[in-house]
């Protein structure tokens, strides 16, 4: 239970907190796309918090997620770790372009990314690993 | 991997007697004991002749893979293991010619830094023998894995029992493998030939054949950590398949699948084919005719009746005239198919004909309401292009003794998180009868026409429409049950009901009406409502007419689409007491 409540206010402070870098942009707006997006990663965000907590996934500079450290996992479950990772970015890749879409600029995308990425490790639980601007790998 | 190292040992060893011994024509050695800080050598034998030729031999009772691996260039880092076993060698001067090793690697454990690489508690057995030949080294030998756990992204290997035995050629500038077999505990065997580019590994040439493979195992061992996340990550197979591969300069270039007796099965319920029987040759640059069988199934819970399919493949597109699918007691028809596969994109196109199915079997298929009656349906042309799905002309539905047109339908990421559905339908000379009984929503008799235009759907959902339901034109019998009111008047919120309860009217189970009439037009999740005609407060849905007559009354012009919904359910949910305010 504790494991779900972490994983939502995780996702609710990340995805409701206004960004300082675009003023302009509302990154509450919701539209059905938006909803089902952020559906999809709250399902999937307590199959990743254990990694997240093991070190093997991380949480990279442009605001994706990516296998950190492999061995962390045992080898029957590294696949199912690539496919998590894999569908996780796919998610967040597309939350950041409708976000964009929804606010009428597209051209806002990577900017939109950018703020996502800073909120993430912001309201990262202690122990977890992000890049940090250079690239390389830090514990929170 | 250790007998380098050795060899180098042993080399050093053999020189060194060679230039400290005079006038003699022939060294010969032997030590039972040679160490080395990774590995313990036994009967260490070797020989020398003084026109430079040399051969040696010798026994690796025990090494550490760890230590002897680190001297290697290896693409995986060895952390745990021990080998034994035994090494020939021999050359002249300065050059090794031959070598042979027969080696057991055993509770090996290795990665590569990403972890991506590993395998743990293998063990490897190796026997080969490499020669020199001008500028390249001839290779032969086997190689077998009996044991240990592995994953080699994708692939997870829960218990290795795969081998390996060819013979080919390694160059500076290419691996080659002239001729090989590949076999894989419960899945079966393959021969191949292969080059590969070095120094970077890149795929010069594969072609691999292999015959009678156990699909049930390959599916459990190979495929699906492919297909992880896909349509077809959760399948169950069984039955044979043989299958050719070629590929050039790492791109496909043909294959060819033959399919014997193959049943398949998805475990989420979606479909299930049986008997499967196939030939499906393709090649990137060629013309082939593909045909495929099978001898029944179901698809998303619908019967599949016994099927003969047959298509033109070329490169990445496939095109047939006709391909007829018997599906429960009727056959879906689809006709001018058209399909290629274009910058990672699929396109389509195709038109499809329903010839009349049994609406009983249908809506216990499909887990709807009991209905009667026969469901028909035609489409003209579907294209499907850019993840958008369109309908050129509209789509007939013969269904409650009436008919259904959609037309203008769109559809946009039928596959994606969000689909978004756009159409007009329309509803002609639906039997209300029918459509009542299916529905629970207390008997009426009479025809209704209906509208939805604008309906847009996105995930499924109404985002917006404007319906509107009539009385459709013309002369026919016209009742209504007391039920039947009570529920149209709950949905408009407040109504007759309770009028009816207080008055002589509850002595009826049945009135006369003249005509019916409800419309909704839906935007921002409320629902703008209106009758067949204005009343004086609020709007007339069901205008009485004879004897026993009855109207019933709308009060509310807006409602909420939500509380519309559950208006719907708890009438349609065989209800009781509509609510009435």
């Amino acid at each position: 239970m504790k494991k779900y409540l972490y994983a939502i206010t995780f996702l609710l402070a990340a995805l409701t907190a206004m960004p300082a870098a675009i003023a302009a942009a509302d990154l509450e707006i919701n539209t059905p796309a938006i909803a089902a997006i952020q559906g999809s990663m709250q399902a999937r965000h307590g199959q990743l918090a254990p990694y997240y907590a093991s070190g093997a996934v991380g949480l990279t500079r442009d605001g994706l997620v990516a296998v950190r450290d492999a061995n962390a996992v045992p080898l029957k479950d590294r696949q199912g770790v690539n496919s998590l990772v894999a569908a996780e970015n796919k998610d967040r890749n597309a939350l950041y372009k409708e976000i964009a879409n929804a606010n009428g600029h597209p051209e806002w995308e990577s900017e939109v990314r950018n703020t996502f990425a800073q909120r993430w490790v912001q309201k990262a639980q202690g122990g977890w690993w992000y890049q940090d601007a250079g690239g390389g790998w830090a514990k929170k | 991997m250790s007998t380098g190292r050795l060899s180098r040992l042993c080399l050093f060893y053999l020189c060194w007697l060679a230039f400290s011994a005079q006038a003699i024509d022939r060294i010969e050695i032997h030590a039972d004991q040679v160490s080395h800080p990774a590995a313990q050598l036994e009967n260490f034998s070797g020989t020398l002749d003084m026109d430079g030729r040399w051969r040696g031999k010798a026994t690796l009772k025990q090494g550490d893979a760890a230590q002897l691996a680190r001297e290697y260039p290896l693409p995986v880092a060895v952390s745990k293991g021990t080998v034994r076993g035994t090494a020939e060698f021999s050359g002249e001067q300065r050059e090794l010619r031959q070598l042979k090793g027969d080696l057991f690697l055993k509770d090996a454990a290795f990665s590569d830094e990403a972890g991506l690489h590993a395998g743990e508690k293998v063990d490897l057995h190796l026997d080969a023998t490499a020669m020199r030949d001008g500028n390249r080294w001839r290779w032969s030998g086997r190689l077998d894995g009996t044991n240990g756990e592995v994953f080699w992204q994708p692939l997870y290997l829960a218990k290795v029992d795969i081998g390996f035995q060819g013979r080919g050629w390694l160059s500076d500038a290419a691996l080659a493998v002239e001729q090989g077999r590949l076999s894989m505990g419960g899945v079966g065997a393959a021969t191949l030939t292969a080059t590969l580019h070095r120094p970077d590994n890149r795929l010069a040439a594969l072609d691999v054949s292999a015959e009678n493979l156990d699909m049930g195992g390959a599916y459990a061992g190979v495929l699906k950590p492919f297909l992880e996340k896909t349509m077809l990550g959760n399948l169950e197979m069984a039955g044979r398949t043989d299958v050719r591969v070629g590929m050039r300069e790492s791109e496909l270039k043909s294959f060819d699948v033959a399919l014997r007796d193959f049943d398949v099965e998805d475990m989420n319920g979606k479909f299930a084919f049986y008997k499967v029987n196939a030939h499906i040759p393709w090649a990137l640059n060629d013309v082939t005719q593909a045909v495929l069988q099978y001898g029944g199934g179901h698809l998303l819970k619908m019967r599949l009746g016994p099927t003969d399919l047959a298509a033109t493949l070329n490169g990445y597109s496939l095109t047939t005239p006709v391909l007829r699918l018997p599906i429960l007691d009727g056959t879906l028809t689809l006709t001018d198919v058209s399909a290629a596969f274009l910058q990672n994109q699929w396109h389509w196109h195709l038109g499809a004909a329903l010839s009349p199915i049994s609406m009983a079997d249908f809506s216990h298929a499909v887990g709807w309401p009991a209905m009667d009656g026969k469901l028909a349906a035609g489409i003209p042309m579907v294209t499907y292009t850019n993840g958008m799905m369109t309908m050129d002309g509209a789509m007939g539905l013969d269904i409650f003794d009436g008919s259904i047109t959609v037309d203008r339908l769109a559809l946009q990421n039928p596959l994606g998180l969000a689909p978004r559905f756009q159409a007009d339908i329309h509803m002609r000379n639906l039997d209300l009868d029918l459509l009542t009984r299916t529905f629970s929503f207390g008997a009426m008799t009479g025809r209704l026409d209906g509208d939805v235009n604008n309906l847009v759907l996105s995930r499924w959902q109404p985002e917006q429409f404007d319906a509107s339901f009539r009385s459709s034109p013309g002369r026919y019998p016209k009742k209504i049950s007391q039920r039947a009111v009570e529920n149209i008047s709950a949905l408009g919120g407040a109504g007759a009901a309770a009028a009816i309860q207080r008055s002589f009217l509850r002595f009826f189970k049945e009135f006369n009406y003249s005509k019916i009439g409800l419309s909704c037009k839906l935007r921002k999740g409320v629902c703008q409502m209106d009758g067949v005609e204005p009343a004086k407060e609020g709007y007339v849905i069901v205008k009485g007419s004879g004897v026993p007559a009855i109207t019933v009354l709308g009060y509310n012009h807006s409602v909420s689409w939500g509380e519309l919904l559950s208006r719907l359910q708890r009438v349609t949910q065989g209800n009781t007491a509509p609510i009435i305010k």
